[in-house]
């Protein structure tokens, strides 16, 4: 009987529990509360043990509200007093209403979706706004590892299930075809913001999208 | 602890769902803590099908078990009785003291029996804000309990909503499905058939306790797992080196339903054990609507919503679609599926994982 819950044995059966998720250094996570205004109503789909939304919270006193697939990673976010459910984010978010958050966020968990089309548009109806953040795989620092054997994403010895590599080019075509219209997009490297050369320097891009026709009534 | 059971009798109308009238209408309750000057502290927790008021403590020093959730109520507990006033009361058609079937019918002087009329759980919710009405709480911190109290806690906060802040439902549904109903029929079929039964006026004679017994021993196998049976009690025999071929007690498992069947009979009465049956099976908060999620249109406490992962009384799903139905009303939701072997005897098994939720969980309602 597992009456504790160990952490190792939740994540290595959730695929969602991704532990990037709860990494204090995320480089995302100062741009997303940035973006965020004061009050704003927050959906966080796969949101780990809740760094971000309490982060949210604490600094822009948001109505938040997460999604996680984790039982450990849950009890983690009750700990922060978030409301969070227990779920799986690709079974969909048909119960939400139409525009029901002002932002939905997506962040460093694109790449461990099965059918991440579907999932992002209805990210785009329930929110009037939505971030998305991942690691850029067209960092040349991962061309580098590519092309040198490394090969792209996870080790095998890492544990880690199968992850999709994205670059900035593949999510901007992505958008495209979702009907949803780009509306901000930050690269990070090295803990700063840059403008030049993104596709190959950025390590993590956040993009803010929205729908490009409103939802008929 | 040392704890008081006491007892309210209200002489008026209590208006039941199927028309009937109930008068008078005795509750008995227990209270744990102090109500705090604002009267903001108080948590209502409601128990399941054959619980009763004795929530936690000892009546006497000489009991020998404390009430049924001590391991969650009490100082620095789940629900810490230094910070939070509980109260618990026995539902209506129960036989611990509030009025039920084993009572006496005022208008005969003869025990009710089946001229009791047929509650709901509605009709129980109804009896304990009365209850809260005497004790002068405008509204419950959170209302609570584990399957058939997780449902009067959801029908709380449908028939009160202003009267409750919050409620934490644990293995529990917002309708009884075809199985838990099919459970019950079985159950209350096995009391029937006793020829001690006698269509409920049995109170001078004996009791249908063969039939109640049986009742009990479907609820044991019921509350339990699969998985929990085979560590329990696997195909262990009972006192006894070696197959007996006969119908004696073989194994262990027939030996721990045996005993849990005959030790009920001399703590329940089977009317009682018919009506609250029943009402579960009448529960159903989308009766006369569209659609589940019109339940909660008034709705505004927050929940705290738990399941376990292996019970199969009031399995997962259930809870999912409560939590939906809730989440289309934009209600503040939380949900937590807990991974357990115990079946859905998890909700009073499982107390540490519960006690850290819910203190989380109540900790951001009063500051």
């Amino acid at each position: 009987m597992n009456s504790s819950g160990s952490p190792s044995t939740a994540s290595s059966v959730n695929r969602l529990a991704n532990p990037n998720r709860n990494m204090s250094n995320r480089l995302d996570l100062d741009a997303i509360t940035d973006i965020i205004p004061s009050g704003a109503r927050v959906l966080d789909l796969g949101c780990g043990d809740g760094l971000l939304l309490a982060k949210l919270v604490a600094e822009r006193n948001v109505v938040a509200r997460g999604v996680e697939i984790s039982e450990v990673n849950v009890r983690a976010c009750i700990g922060r007093g978030l409301s969070v459910r227990q779920g799986n984010i690709e079974e969909g978010l048909a119960d939400y209403r139409d525009n029901a958050f002002d932002y939905v966020i997506l962040s460093q968990t694109l790449a461990f979706l099965d059918k991440p089309e579907p999932l992002v548009r209805d990210m785009l109806r329930v929110g009037k706004q939505g971030i998305i953040s991942f690691e850029n795989s067209g960092a040349w620092r991962e061309r580098l590892r590519t092309l040198s054997g490394g090969g792209a994403g996870l080790e095998l010895c890492s544990g880690e299930p199968r992850i999709r590599s994205i670059t900035l080019k593949q999510f901007e075509q992505f958008s495209s075809c979702l009907d949803a219209t780009i509306e901000q997009a930050i690269y990070i490297s090295n803990h700063h913001v840059i403008h030049k050369m993104a596709s190959l320097r950025a390590k993590t891009a956040v993009y803010v999208l929205r729908r490009t026709t409103s939802i008929p009534s | 602890m040392i704890v008081q059971t006491q007892f309210v009798t209200f002489d008026r109308d209590l208006h039941l769902q199927n028309g009937a009238m109930l008068r008078p209408v005795t509750l008995a309750y227990e209270t744990y803590g102090e109500l705090n000057n604002d009267r903001s502290n108080a948590i209502l927790v409601m128990h399941a099908q054959t619980g009763d008021a004795h929530l936690a403590g000892y009546n006497s020093p000489s009991e020998e078990k404390p009430g049924w959730w001590d391991e969650a109520v009490g100082p620095g507990k789940a629900f810490d009785t230094n910070k939070y006033f509980v109260i618990c009361a026995n539902v209506v058609g129960g036989c611990k003291g509030s009025t039920g079937p084993s009572d006496i019918n005022p208008a005969t002087g003869k025990q009710y029996g089946l001229s009791f009329p047929v509650i709901t759980i509605s009709d129980m919710v109804d009896a304990q804000c009365w209850l809260i009405d005497y004790l002068g709480i405008k509204q419950l911190l959170t209302v609570t309990g584990g399957s058939m109290g997780g449902m009067q806690a959801l029908q709380w906060a449908v028939s009160y909503p202003d009267r409750v802040k919050s409620a934490i439902v644990l293995a529990s549904t917002a309708r009884l499905s075809a199985q838990t109903i099919a459970l019950n029929e079985v159950a209350r079929q096995a009391i029937y058939a006793d020829p001690n039964w006698k269509n409920g006026d049995y109170y001078d004679s004996t009791p249908p306790n063969a039939g109640l017994a049986v009742a009990r021993m479907i609820g044991h196998i019921t509350y339990l797992s699969d998985s929990s049976m085979h560590e329990k009690f696997g195909r262990r025999l009972q006192e006894r080196e070696r197959y007996g071929y006969d119908f004696n007690t073989d194994f262990a498992v027939e030996s721990y339903l045996r005993y849990r069947g005959n030790a009920f009979t001399r703590r329940f009465d089977a009317n009682s054990f018919l009506y609250i049956t029943k009402a579960m099976d009448y529960f159903d908060l989308s009766y006369g609507l569209q659609s589940l999620a019109d339940a909660f249109e008034h709705t505004h406490a927050k929940f705290l919503v738990v399941s376990y992962t292996s019970d199969w009384l009031y399995p997962s799903w259930q809870s999912k679609e409560l939590v939906r139905s809730l989440i289309q009303n934009g209600i503040d939701v939380t949900y937590v599926e807990i991974d357990s072997n115990y079946g859905h005897d998890a909700f009073l098994l499982e107390v540490d994982r519960l006690a850290e939720l819910a203190r989380d969980f109540l900790g951001r309602l009063l500051p």
